[in-house]
């Protein structure tokens, strides 16, 4: 009986979530980006390209906080297509939010995870998009996902630096 | 101790005694029933999984039950919470997805009937980790959707834990069934 009655409290607390609708935006930006050989665990002993990625991230997400918000995960996703058509999504950067407090973003940053193509190189791939995006998730219930900000306008692969 | 069931139980007869047992297998049955509903409604093997290690902390604990499906026209995204099975690991590990590479046909005379004809390439994460999770992949250089059971879709603390309990100790998990046959036999309605 205890735990009938104790099911549905957590059920109703699981819906409540979904009278909660906020959909904050902010905005996102390259402020340099830079392409490098270098070589690494996958591919080992072939040459690969690295993209580094510096951004600026300006976020109110506290609307996103509610009784029922356990913590969000931010994260920074590329999107692009490359020279062989392969449409890709790479996650550069991360962050959780576990209070209110600290959901106001403004952030300069740059990629926390390596960033490269499966064909080693960025050569001649189309320009990329940088978004932000979170994933909310509750105390109890239902995982959901939201776009806060995206790049106005696709950001292009510059050449390869040859280091010397 | 029991001799007072034991006096019930005799005075009842066996038929009583066969009703029970029948009642006791056909909850079992609904059981099952609902479980592998569950999986055809989900498109997974599994629609709810226990946690078994801290690689997701802080988002999920040991214990902690999570429900998955696997809509089979939709294609990972990254920051999907992915539980995926490698072949020749006994234990599905339950991490996010870092990178996706959606692959094109070599062929061109050929074009895809859905999106998810084609190729997926995935790279996963636990939000614990420093690194992702290429070691865990036992030599496979990508995740493929052939090796995930499902992602995330809700999430209940806690009340998994009771697995790991009977896990830890055997000796429960005996005391538990047998204290629950015991009573389907004995209850009087």
């Amino acid at each position: 009986m205890g735990s009938t009655c104790l099911m549905v409290l957590l059920g109703a607390i699981a819906l409540s979530s979904f009278l909660f609708t906020a959909d904050p935006k902010g905005t996102i930006g390259v402020s340099s980006i830079q392409v490098f050989p270098g070589n690494a665990r996958r591919y080992a002993n072939k040459n690969q390209d690295f993209t580094f990625v510096n951004f600026n991230l300006t976020a109110d997400l506290a609307p996103l906080f509610n009784w029922n918000t356990k913590q969000l995960f931010l994260y920074v996703s590329a999107e692009y297509e490359n020279k062989q058509g392969v449409r890709n999504e790479v996650v550069i950067w991360d962050r959780i939010v576990r209070r209110k407090e600290d959901a106001q973003l403004n952030i300069a940053g740059r990629n926390k995870y390596v960033f490269r193509d499966l064909s080693a190189s960025f050569k001649d791939a189309p320009p990329a998009h940088y978004s932000l995006k979170y994933n909310v998730m509750p105390y109890v219930g239902v995982l959901t996902y939201g776009e806060a900000a995206r790049t106005t306008d696709a950001v292009p692969f510059p050449e390869r630096q040859d280091l010397s | 101790m029991f001799a007072d069931e034991l006096k019930t139980l005799r005075r009842l007869g066996v038929r009583h005694v066969l009703l029970q047992i029948l009642n006791f297998v056909s909850v079992l049955a609904s059981g099952l029933m609902i479980w592998k509903g569950l999986g055809l409604i989900t498109n997974t093997e599994s629609p709810i999984v226990v946690v078994l290690s801290g690689s997701m902390e802080p988002a999920f604990y040991r214990g902690d039950l999570l429900f998955l499906t696997n809509p089979p026209n939709q294609r990972y995204q990254t920051g999907d919470i992915t539980v995926y099975k490698i072949p020749g690991a006994d234990i599905p590990i339950v991490h996010r997805v870092l990178e996706t590479h959606d692959l094109v046909n070599k062929d061109k005379d050929l074009v895809a009937a859905s999106p998810l004809a084609q190729k997926q390439l995935l790279l996963t994460k636990g939000d614990n980790n420093h690194i992702d999770d290429i070691e865990l992949y036992q030599g496979l250089e990508w995740l493929e959707r052939k090796h995930i059971v499902g992602k995330v879709r809700g999430f209940l603390p806690y009340v998994g834990y009771v697995t790991i309990a009977m896990n830890d100790f055997p000796q429960l998990k005996y005391a538990l069934l047998g204290g629950l046959g015991l009573l389907a036999l004995v209850q009087r309605e």
